[in-house]
């Protein structure tokens, strides 16, 4: 392009952020608040709140299971543990032929079904922040790919583009207009870079089987099966004998497993032909007390109770991803290092934010009334993004709330009510001016988060009155959150609606630029 | 950044597209060009292939970077297929024409 | 320890900024630096910084260590841009009253 080298990729990085801004912030923000999916599910479901961690909670569940599904070809338990005291279980549906699952969630102490209201819970921000809802989940993967592309290259671009990293590390001019979206951007880019790169890249090396197959076409003649066994290590069981033989104890394989990790943890058993003499038992190591998601595991013969296999270490390359997607799950480390990784995450929102933001705010700056329809589509979308995603997500907590437990399918209601909210929030702007509109929505964002404790303790007995002398911190940590979040978009939507008759009052000769332009 | 008026727009706007399409089409080419020829690597296949998935990516976004610093849209579909070449090459000798 | 590896960074990253002449001018109330003092102030900022990793590998060991110093050093110069903007003159005293205060608070902790 003409104008050099800079100015080519200043051009490539607008354009690269601006095309896919909307989806990069909606992904952004719901992964965010992913790294607290357990949390937000915990929340979600205030029937589980008294449960307990307890320490035979593998013997109590596995009880269960027996009489919950004796015919199944495998079971899946996932075990307690401090973030989740609940055990989540699985099993192979025997009249659905075995390709579909059933699921539980039992009491750690009792193994009894602990009944709770329908919900998606955090899941339904996880998985709408790589596969979006209502949607081909290929689509919605494929889509989310290609953008965060967009994003890296975006990333690459705004790197070689902004010449003053050193000397406007730690620049936030706040009050100058254009010049303050420009730095926020700047600021929230520059400190976390590190952070955006890596989430960016691994988030693409998470769906790489999907939009990267081309070498497993070559060099394993496009068999997946092949190369999948070789990478993950999936073993197909073999089908039931129909001769029945009882299930070995299982906390003694518990035991041998952490043994052989030197001490770590296991987090899941699978059981496969339970109650027959095919039977085996995978013991699974909990996957936070490591950088790497690949799995550790130690076979046992389930009728004998023997260890019959142990999962080795990894080659390179299979551990170089193993740690790509550990490294973008973030769930290693514990709540401080979680904490690190949301902050991060929200540095990476805002600065998808302030970008959209200041292409709108520099077309009016440069083009005033003459800004067209273009620049109008891409204000419409800034409010409906920013500011409808924050009133979608914290209506869908409230739907959690208020909609009866007892309701028909509940939890696609909830995501109903999600959806809907949004697509209030998108036509709303259509309707405002372009400073009402923002004002309007990050104040109703604000009503609705500051008020979300309130209704939680209305609704519930799990509100920050109790939660915060029993130091429940997973479920005070949330209201406390919402608290925070609340008071951010009132204090935006404050900013936003300082009237702008003041300011042309002001002394400056040169006209002010307003942090949103009126129209 | 934004597109000036000009009497040059319309072939401004081609060529964008053109570096456009050599970017999204063509980086994805190239990147998957790369992810074959490392799978075919010596060593364990299956290494050589998750490590041809994980650097396609990198090649990819250098590509796109490529296609909108060059000086034309010529030179940048002609910087896309002067690495591709070797590749195709290599590619042709280890899985055969047909393949 | 994440208290340590955080004020650690904190002054280190609060030190490189009072070596420029614009941030120096916020929070001293002159842009005019000593060339000693910049010297000083360049090179312990950077050793701060440094400083900060051993600090989180202590806590996480080398692996998320790394990981978490990343994030550390974000998370430290954060509250720095914000405070530059809306309180500078809190920084110098930030900077020199919270690692002896992470240091006692650690040392009283552990017996």
């Amino acid at each position: 392009m003409k104008g050099g080298f800079r100015q080519s990729m200043a051009w490539l990085h607008t354009w690269s952020g601006l095309l896919v801004g909307w989806v990069l912030f909606a992904v952004f923000l719901t992964g965010t608040v992913s790294y607290f999916r357990a949390e937000i599910s915990f929340w979600m479901r205030p029937e589980l709140h008294a449960a307990r961690v307890a320490p035979d909670a593998a013997e109590n569940v596995l009880r269960r299971m027996h009489a919950l599904a004796p015919s199944s070809s495998s079971w899946i338990i996932n075990l307690p543990s401090e973030r989740d005291p609940l055990a989540r279980v699985f099993w192979r549906d025997p009249s659905a032929g075995g390709n579909r699952f059933r699921r539980a969630i039992l009491d750690p102490a009792t193994g009894e079904d602990l009944p709770a209201r329908e919900t998606l819970g955090g899941d339904f921000f996880y998985t709408f922040h790589y596969q979006f809802h209502h949607m081909p989940v290929l689509w919605g993967r494929w889509i989310i790919s290609v953008c965060a592309m967009f994003m890296l290259v975006a990333i690459l671009s705004g790197i070689v583009t902004h010449r003053r990293i050193f000397a406007d590390f730690f620049t936030f001019r706040p009050r100058k207009g254009q010049r303050s979206w420009l730095d926020g951007h700047a600021v929230t880019a520059v400190l976390a870079l590190p952070y955006h790169l890596m989430i960016t890249y691994t988030g693409i090396v998470t769906l790489m089987l999907m939009t990267m197959p081309w070498g497993v076409q070559v060099a394993f003649k496009g068999d997946n099966q092949a190369f999948s066994a070789t990478v993950f290590g999936l073993e197909r069981p073999s089908p039931r004998s129909g001769q029945a033989a009882p299930l070995a104890p299982v906390m003694p394989m518990l035991d041998a497993a952490s043994r052989h990790w030197g001490g770590a943890q296991p987090g899941r058993i699978t059981v496969n032909n339970p109650g027959d003499v095919t039977s085996t038992v995978q013991v699974f190591r909990v996957d936070d007390d490591r950088l790497s998601v690949n799995r550790q595991v130690v076979s046992f013969n389930g009728v004998t109770g023997a260890m019959v296999s142990a999962s080795g270490g990894n080659r390179p390359a299979a551990e170089t991803r193993g740690v790509m997607v550990g490294l973008h799950r973030g769930v290693f480390g514990g709540g401080a290092m979680r904490a690190l990784f949301f902050l991060s995450g929200l540095m990476g929102t805002v600065m998808v934010a302030t970008g959209i933001i200041l292409w709108a705010v520099k077309q009016r700056q440069k083009l005033g009334a003459r800004a067209g329809a273009g620049t109008r589509l891409v204000e419409v979308l800034n409010v409906a993004a920013i500011g409808g995603l924050p009133i979608a997500m914290t209506s869908y907590l409230w739907a959690n709330r208020l909609l009866p437990v007892e309701m028909a399918q509940r939890s696609a209601w909830e995501v109903h009510v999600f959806f809907i909210a949004w697509g209030i929030a998108a036509m709303h702007p259509l309707l405002r001016t372009h400073r009402r509109a923002w004002v309007e929505q990050l104040g109703l964002g604000a009503a609705l988060l500051l008020l979300l404790p309130a209704l939680n303790a209305v609704t519930t007995h799990s509100h920050l009155g109790i939660t915060l002398p029993a130091g429940q911190w997973a479920l005070a940590g949330l209201d406390l959150l919402a608290l925070g979040f609340g008071a951010a978009l009132a204090f935006a939507a404050w900013h936003v609606g300082q009237p702008v008759a003041e300011k042309r009052h002001a002394r400056h000769p040169a006209r002010q630029v307003n942090p949103v332009p009126a129209e | 950044m934004t597109i000036h008026l000009s009497p040059h727009r319309a072939g401004r706007n081609a060529g964008i597209g053109s570096r456009s399409v050599a970017a999204i089409l063509g980086g994805y080419g190239l990147a998957s060009l790369a992810a074959m020829s490392l799978a075919l690597l010596p060593g364990p296949p299956a290494e050589a292939v998750l490590w041809g998935m994980m650097a396609s990516y990198a090649v990819m976004a250098a590509a796109v970077m490529w296609c909108f610093a060059a000086g034309s849209a010529l030179r940048a579909w002609t910087g896309l297929l002067i690495p591709a070449l070797p590749l195709v090459a290599w590619l042709w000798i280890n899985v055969g024409g047909g393949a | 320890m994440l208290p340590l590896g955080f004020v650690s960074a904190f002054a280190g990253f609060a030190a490189l900024c009072l070596a420029m002449e614009r941030h120096h001018g916020d929070a001293l109330g002159t842009r005019r630096i000593p060339a000693r003092r910049a010297l000083v102030l360049r090179v312990a900022g950077w050793l701060l910084l440094a400083l900060s990793l051993p600090l989180c590998a202590s806590g996480w060991g080398w692996g998320m260590g790394v990981v978490a110093w990343c994030g550390t050093l974000s998370a430290a110069a954060l509250p720095l841009v914000l405070l530059l903007s809306y309180a500078p003159r809190l920084i110098t005293w930030l900077a020199l009253a919270l690692p002896p205060l992470a240091g006692l608070s650690l040392a009283l902790r552990t017996p």
